[in-house]
């Protein structure tokens, strides 16, 4: 049943697939009209499998830098309207091809890898870098934080940069490190082949079957019409 | 009657045995001592073995060159990569300017700092290597081709092991973190006259990249980025000895 049933994440897999497929024909076909087209449809699909919230993320990068970039496309190829879409093409391809990665959770990427016998170091190795960007953010602040309390200066100082942002931070980050790897040796989790279960395993959906299936029907009707 | 048959057949087993030893005499001595030197060489032999298996004991194992991977050291890469993720966010940006090298470029520094520190804290071969496969997931989304990153680091790995056949050497980690990213430039051009070319609007898809024409100019820019990375490696390298320094490099 639970093939048919609904759930708000894609199955990882098919989420880098799908980020795979629109990027790859946005940057192959960007000088073609269908690809407009196809970025358009591909928009509106997302949206109808519950990817509205990345997609408004999305939309302002691809508004401003995009529009940015499609301008400078436009002058640099003396006034080439073309070229400016295809520039937008390329920018709207990327944007929509990070939507799919937005909704996967970094622990069901994990369990996906792990059902699949992949290395327990790589498994291991991609959730933590994934789920310590936030820390790192964290982290960052927090430097920068110490180095106004202290007065060290401006940042875009490289000497300021270098001894009072980029040496304070590694440091930080080696016993973030030390910490965490004691932490995950306590729990009982080795790198040997040892066995181990996956605590809530990731389902392909009927819905991800739906998504992809769309995906390349949206491709190949693009590429024939 | 019974025990008389049997007192005859020992006598004629013992007579027997008599006799193979009479014929055979020469035969067994040769085989009694084949059998000693063979015992003789195994316990040498295992005498060998244990002192060896006791000597390597001893010995600290950081003298291999192939280590097996503590978690310790998968937590630490990570990390670093995740470092290297976040200030290599604005690649979905550079990907989209048209001129040749601009990724490598932009991203020089951050992708040959922090993978040199990686590289200072776990010294083992394929530090750089499971770095990549770490970024390689978030480079999908990102930018496809630049996933072809794990080659790239394979090679440079494979060049600097065979230059300094280990990463005991501070500068064997720079020349790794050197290599890295200039190593994707001959990959991204061979992505792009592939794939760019499909439309058929231009002869090369690459014409399209400002300065990919010119000789000249892709040397240049092939040397820059080389430049920026062994300037990313060096820093790297920098804060990698002061943090050893402080004993936070163990």
């Amino acid at each position: 049943m639970t093939f048919f049933k609904y759930k708000k994440t894609f199955y990882p897999l098919v989420a880098i697939a799908s980020a795979l497929l629109i990027m790859v024909f946005g940057l192959v076909m960007s000088r073609k009209a269908n690809c407009a087209y196809f970025l358009i449809g591909a928009f509106v699909w997302l949206a109808l499998f519950g990817c509205w919230k990345g997609l408004l993320r999305a939309l302002p990068l691809f508004a401003i830098i995009g529009g940015a970039f499609a301008l400078i496309s436009y002058y640099t190829s003396g006034k080439n309207a073309q070229s400016a879409i295809a520039m937008l093409n390329r920018f709207g391809a990327v944007c929509l091809a990070v939507v799919p990665g937005m909704s996967i959770q970094a622990v069901a990427m994990t369990r996906n890898l792990s059902q699949l016998h992949t290395p327990r170091a790589a498994t291991l190795g991609i959730l933590i870098t994934l789920s310590f960007v936030p820390v790192l953010r964290g982290e960052i602040k927090r430097v920068r934080e110490a180095m106004r309390t202290r007065g060290a200066g401006s940042i875009l100082n490289p000497k300021i940069f270098y001894r009072a942002f980029l040496i304070p931070l590694v440091t930080r980050l080696v016993d973030i490190s030390d910490t965490l790897a004691l932490s995950i040796e306590t729990r009982g989790f080795t790198l040997g082949k040892s066995k181990y279960t996956v605590y809530k395993r990731e389902v392909i959906n009927v819905f991800d079957v739906v998504y992809i299936l769309g995906l390349i029907a949206g491709v190949v009707l693009a590429a024939v019409l | 009657m019974n025990e008389e048959e049997k007192v005859i057949q020992a006598a004629d087993e013992q007579a027997s045995v008599v006799e193979k030893q009479g014929a055979g005499e020469k035969k067994d001595e040769d085989l009694v001592i084949a059998e000693l030197i063979q015992v003789a060489g195994e316990q040498g032999s295992v005498e060998a073995k244990q002192e060896k298996i006791e000597s390597v004991a001893l010995v600290d194992d950081s003298d291999r060159l192939f280590r097996k991977y503590k978690i310790k050291d998968i937590v630490f890469l990570a990390i670093i990569t995740a470092c290297t993720l976040v200030t290599g966010a604005i690649m979905p940006l550079l990907v989209n300017a048209p001129v040749f090298g601009i990724i490598q470029l932009g991203l020089g520094i951050q992708f040959s700092l922090f993978p040199v520190i990686g590289m200072m804290k776990v010294r083992k071969p394929f530090a750089l290597l499971l770095q990549s496969v770490f970024i390689s997931i978030f480079l999908v989304f990102m930018f496809p081709p630049m996933v072809f990153i794990i080659v790239c680091a394979l090679v440079a790995e494979v060049i600097t092991l065979l230059i300094f056949r280990s990463y005991k050497s501070d500068w064997a980690c720079v020349l790794a973190g050197t290599l890295y990213m200039p190593l994707t430039i001959p990959l991204l051009f061979m992505y792009y006259r592939c794939f760019y070319t499909v439309t058929g609007d231009e002869k090369s898809a690459v014409s399209m990249f400002i300065g990919s024409q010119n000789v000249g100019a892709v040397i240049g820019i092939t040397i820059a980025v080389i430049a920026v990375c062994f300037i990313g490696s060096v820093i790297g390298m920098l804060i990698a000895r002061e943090l050893k320094k402080a004993g936070k490099l163990k």
